[in-house]
């Protein structure tokens, strides 16, 4: 199972279209959710809708939030997503053995056993989940709980008995404005990592759709972080042996 | 996908069960849980509570809790007693539950009105719903004020059971405050250790709730722990004698929910009084007993061979 998770609090204003982006995400079959993250008295209602719409287009949910409330939804879409993308696998299953479209159209005594096998999957299978975060202008207050959300998510992912991995971006990237940064390569313990959201760059642009565009590429090519990160030749070579 | 939160059955209404047929006219709303509404309904002159979910698989892991919970205490009288759904008048159509009415309140709100003297049974009872629910092999995940009803007499009830996780898999939901994972003081897999951190937590919340809510706002996340909630134990006079129970919960040292019920209700007991010297004094209690009945039953025959009632051939 594939997740993207975008955290934001504005409107994208550079290249391809993030409604977009998401669109090509489920065609990977990456599900896309949503969190615009608010401070106390702040609206942000102009980046609503596209939120909305991001996760309407990338098959999964969205939510605005203040900072408090972020590692409680961060982890309550997790879990939500993976139930229901267990669930859509299982009513493909449903429809060839019982003829009945969903759970929901069996009978109530019929549906226990089921779904004992949808919680059952949704624990064991692997899981893995991108966290793209916007870190333009508006976003630093809000950082410090986006760093407690992904060490809370990761805790969670930890109980899972599935293989669970996260890696972390952030856009925009330093260098030309119109990108993302790599983080954090797939990981299952965060524990040694003091700060997760490093090298922040000042630009004020917010190319949400060609970040995500990036991050689905990294899905794609295991090995395409690397590269981003523009680290050492010596790790490469490490698995190239 | 539906929420359940756009629902609202106003009193009056009829929910017709979809399979079943079963009728139930909603009193009024009871509470919100997190997986769905819970009303009170009428049905045959009798008053029974419905829980309503907005999503059927949500609200069956639930009723799969419950029912193998039921199939522990078959002798009790039952918890669950329907399952179905309903269509709603928008169309929508919604899974639900009848379950018993437990007449009763909110533990911190029947703490406040009965007394803090109740304290020690209403926990003695609540550990005893714990651990009839770990050996159903589930653990109950979200356990707060809110999600324990207290009847007469210090009666226990857990109700919302949409954090209720088996044994070994990540605890479906949880409130931060009572999670152990946030507290940094373990993991958050199901197991019964994580039900009795939330019980520590939770008696430190209807005690010393304005100390407990200021530590999780003002400490930073890295440096919550479970030392800085076991300063709180042995502030407050009705915690002072659990406080070594409570350190021994926060720290995961209890075994089992039953082992530390039993702990807490040799507290309950013992005042402080040494065991042993007790344990003595009881054990020759019951001998006395013993030999009493012994005599009474010796001379009981006696009496019945005497007149003649029992055969001979016996004695």
């Amino acid at each position: 199972m594939k997740q993207l998770l975008l955290i934001t609090d504005g409107c994208s204003n550079v290249g391809i279209s993030p409604v977009v982006a998401a669109a090509h995400a489920k065609a990977e079959g990456i599900t896309v959710n949503v969190i615009g993250v608010v401070e106390r008295g702040e609206s942000i209602s102009s980046a609503e809708i596209e939120i909305e719409e991001i996760a309407r287009a990338g098959g999964g949910m969205s939510r605005i939030v203040n900072t408090r409330q972020l590692s409680q939804t961060v982890q309550m879409l997790t879990r939500k997503t993976v139930v229901t993308t267990i669930q859509q696998a299982v009513n493909r299953e449903l429809r060839q053995v019982f003829g009945a479209e969903s759970v929901e159209a069996l009978p109530p005594e019929r549906r226990g056993e089921v779904v004992r096998v949808i919680d059952e999957l949704g624990e064991s299978s692997p899981l893995r989940v991108a966290l793209l975060i916007d870190t333009s202008a508006s976003m630093r207050p809000k950082l410090a709980a986006v760093e407690e959300a992904i060490r809370d998510l990761v805790l969670s992912l930890q109980s899972r008995s599935g293989r669970s991995e996260i890696a972390v971006f952030h856009f925009p990237d330093s260098e030309d404005g119109d990108g993302c940064v790599c983080d954090l390569d797939w990981t299952d313990n965060i524990a040694g990592v003091k700060r997760i959201l490093t090298r922040l760059s000042m630009r004020g642009t917010t190319p949400t759709g060609p970040a995500m565009m990036q991050v689905i590429d990294f899905f794609r090519q295991g090995d395409y972080g690397r590269t981003i990160r523009g680290e050492t030749d010596g790790m490469i070579g490490e698995d190239v042996v | 996908m539906k929420t359940s939160s756009e629902l609202r059955l106003a009193p009056g209404t009829v929910v017709t069960g979809k399979w079943k047929r079963g009728r139930y006219r909603v009193e009024r709303l009871l509470g919100e849980g997190a997986n769905g509404q819970v009303y009170l309904v009428e049905h045959g002159r009798r008053l029974y509570a419905m829980k309503v979910g907005g999503d059927a698989v949500d609200l069956q892991s639930e009723i799969n809790a419950l029912r193998a919970l039921a199939a522990r205490r078959r002798r009790a009288e039952p918890f669950l007693l329907a399952v179905d759904d309903f269509v709603h008048a928008d169309g929508a159509e919604y899974p639900f539950y009848i379950m018993r009415y437990v007449r009763g309140s909110a533990l911190h709100e029947y703490l406040q009105r009965e007394g803090a003297d109740w304290f020690p049974l209403v926990g003695y009872n609540l550990l005893g719903k714990l651990a009839e629910l770990h050996e159903a092999g589930f653990v109950f995940g979200d356990l707060k004020r809110e999600n324990v009803l207290v009847g007469d007499y210090g009666r226990v009830e857990l109700v919302d059971f949409g954090g209720a996780t088996a044994f070994g898999k990540g605890v479906r939901q949880f409130t931060g405050l009572y999670d152990r994972g946030y507290w940094n003081a373990g993991s958050r897999t199901a197991e019964g250790s994580y039900d009795l951190f939330s019980f520590a937590v939770l008696c430190l919340h209807l005690f010393e709730g304005r100390k407990l809510l200021q530590l999780s706002q003002t400490l930073l996340p890295q440096n919550r722990s479970p030392a800085e909630l076991i300063r709180l134990t042995d502030g407050h006079p009705a915690l002072k004698p659990f406080a070594g129970w409570l350190k021994q919960a926060l720290r995961g040292e209890f075994a089992s929910a039953r082992e530390a019920a039993a702990a807490w209700q040799r507290i309950l007991y013992g005042g402080g009084v040494k065991p042993a010297p007790r344990r003595r004094s009881s054990a020759g209690w019951a001998a006395g007993l013993f030999a009493c009945t012994m005599l009474a039953l010796a001379a009981a025959i006696l009496w019945l061979m005497t007149e003649g009632v029992l055969p001979a051939g016996l004695s």
